[in-house]
């Protein structure tokens, strides 16, 4: 049984020494070079002794990254990728939260990192990819892992301001990787087409599925997303065969009307992810792609990315509920009602997960770790942790689940994850905001902050932009001289709801 | 035309200095929602169809370039 995602790492590497794993739009790197760069990169950690602790890694779309991220995996510690465009408040905050051994950063990060109070070594990526391997280091680190090791913390929106770091085990990992090759179909001669940032959840898949399947990835420009034409011409020159991409990567190239100029001509299996699907928009992608497979999948970083899937076999036409699914193999889902009972199926109840996929938790943060991962209430009888998601689902008839919105104010914006509080929380930190509420406008898929006191937008939105990840920075301000108030003194979020159309 | 692009492009993202970017594209200051949101307005204050041939850098990465979009559409018409 295999341990650790180095086993797979090996064993591929060993099956298909020379055929690509991860390409991007200038080089590529084939297995035996991600094995042999992993090695002088965990032998470069390993030495500086981060081992059991983490390594934070800074690092670009480059077709390296994720021999940066295994090394750090043979060093014996577990990888914290962080998007070094991020503001350096925030990247001050999550490094608080991590404590790291080590950081290992692209050179290109060098001024950004340079500008961080720091307590810990930097190693840069061109530095260490040819440091010589020591062996002994190097089995003697294996020999110690276990399979609930860590082996990565993502970080992601929290409400109260600070990140919230889920650590994910080797195991986990495999779990999932292994349930969605299955649903998905992935074979040796797959190519994937990397959309998400390598520093987010859903790259997961892009990174480790070569390693399990033997296929390959082509990490996708960014940019090309704004050239949709662009993108598609690239997707066929590179033979893309298969994606799990965010939905609003498939409603940015459907709106922009990317298909009348052509179509990803290899694109078979396409999973998306992350918020509602619009039928308009998947009926776009259904009319022009006939033979693809299309996956919607549902289910948060704290259960491994996903939970649910579903393959659509009906044409989304305009009051088609499109459903979340049924469970992955190794993912338990179910509803339960707020008095902690098991909801009837038909009728609505927080959706849970339980299984080997449950995160271990929040990074040195056993209080949020305590209150959302929870002893199954439904289970007496011996130790059952589950995941509260605070999504709201129904189970149909047929049993396939559907998802009916939030319990909580947390919202998906453009594939993200963005909790509304930790916007007005940036937001009340600011010179002359006196009062503030941000909202989401679903139908135009934009954060809406209304405002009190003598700040002006652009002193807002400059403000936040110092604090928060772009996706994360409303695009509509609309000031009032007093934000509306409910006899309780609460805002009063019915008024500016209105207020918003 | 550029006063009325300006005031679209100061709603949609209040915290850039439009006047002077010129590689709004390029460098990543506009990302693509903002793209997508972007070509909506600009539809429907010009009366202008945009295609997706037209979504190159050049002619998004500067107030300049979109106004030269604008005007290339309207004279194809």
């Amino acid at each position: 049984m295999d341990k650790s995602v180095l086993n797979w790492l090996q064993r591929t590497a060993a099956q298909s020494p020379d055929k690509t794993a991860y390409s991007d739009v200038d080089s590529s790197v084939k297995f035996s070079d991600v094995l042999k760069y992993a090695r002088s990169v965990g032998t470069a950690a390993a030495k500086r002794n981060t081992a059991g602790k983490p390594v934070a890694v800074f690092a670009g779309r480059s077709c390296l990254t994720p021999a940066v991220f295994l090394g750090v995996v043979f060093g014996g510690s577990c990888y914290a990728p962080i998007d070094g465009k991020l503001p350096k408040n925030r990247i001050s905050r999550i490094l608080d939260n991590l404590d790291p051994a080590l950081i290992i950063a692209d050179r290109a990060y060098e001024e950004s990192i340079s500008q961080l109070a720091l307590d810990c070594d930097v190693l840069f990526t061109e530095d260490i990819l040819d440091v010589p391997a020591d062996e002994e280091l190097l089995s003697e680190i294996a020999e110690n892992a276990n399979e609930n090791d860590p082996l990565y913390i993502i970080f992601t929106s929290g409400s109260t301001g600070n990140p919230k770091g889920v650590v994910t085990s080797h195991h986990s990992l495999m779990c999932y990787i292994d349930a969605y090759s299955e649903v998905m179909g992935i074979e040796p001669d797959d190519v994937l087409g990397n959309q998400s940032p390598l520093d987010y959840i859903a790259a997961i898949r892009d990174i480790y599925l070569p390693l399990y399947t033997g296929c390959s990835t082509v990490i996708l420009p960014k940019e090309y997303f704004m050239e949709p034409a662009r993108l598609f011409d690239f997707m066929t020159e590179r033979g893309v065969t298969a994606v799990g991409w965010s939905v609003s990567a498939m409603t940015v190239p459907a709106s922009l009307g990317a298909f009348e100029h052509g179509r990803p001509e290899h694109l078979k299996k396409i999973c998306f992810s992350g918020s509602v699907m619009p039928n308009r928009c998947l009926r776009t992608w259904q009319e022009n792609m006939p033979d693809a497979m299309f996956v919607n999948q549902y289910g948060p970083t704290e259960a491994t990315a996903s939970c649910t899937c579903y393959r659509v076999t009906e044409k989304a036409d305009d009051g088609y509920v499109l459903p979340i699914g049924k469970a992955y193999k190794n993912y338990r889902v179910f509803l339960l009602n707020e008095d902690n009972t098991a909801t009837p199926p038909g009728e609505k109840g927080e959706i849970c997960v339980s299984g080997p996929i449950l995160a271990l938790g929040y990074y040195n943060d056993p209080e949020r770790t305590h209150k959302s991962f929870v002893q199954n209430p439904l289970n007496k009888s011996y130790n059952e942790l589950i995941y509260k998601t605070g999504d709201i689902g129904r189970l149909r008839a047929d049993g396939n689940m559907e998802f009916h919105g939030r319990k909580d104010r947390q919202i998906k914006h453009m594939g993200h994850r963005v909790e509304l509080d930790e916007i007005e929380s940036a937001c009340d930190k600011i010179e002359g905001v006196d009062e503030c509420c941000a909202l989401y406008d679903s139908e135009n898929e934009r954060i809406v902050l209304f405002h009190s006191g003598a700040a002006n937008v652009r002193d807002i939105a400059s403000g936040l932009r110092k604090d928060l990840p772009g996706f994360m920075v409303p695009r509509k301000f609309i000031y009032l001289e007093a934000l509306p108030r409910l006899a309780n003194g609460k805002t009063d979020m019915t008024a500016l709801k209105q207020r918003m159309k | 035309m550029r006063e009325q692009i300006l005031e679209i492009l100061q709603e949609l993202r209040p915290d850039v200095d439009f006047e002077n970017e010129t590689a709004l594209i390029t460098d990543g200051i506009l990302e693509s929602f903002d793209i997508v949101a972007l070509v909506g307005e600009l539809s429907d204050a010009f009366g202008v169809e945009l295609h997706v041939a037209d979504l190159v850098p050049d002619n998004f990465n500067s107030v300049d370039g979109m106004i030269s979009l604008i005007e290339k559409l309207r004279d194809d018409e």
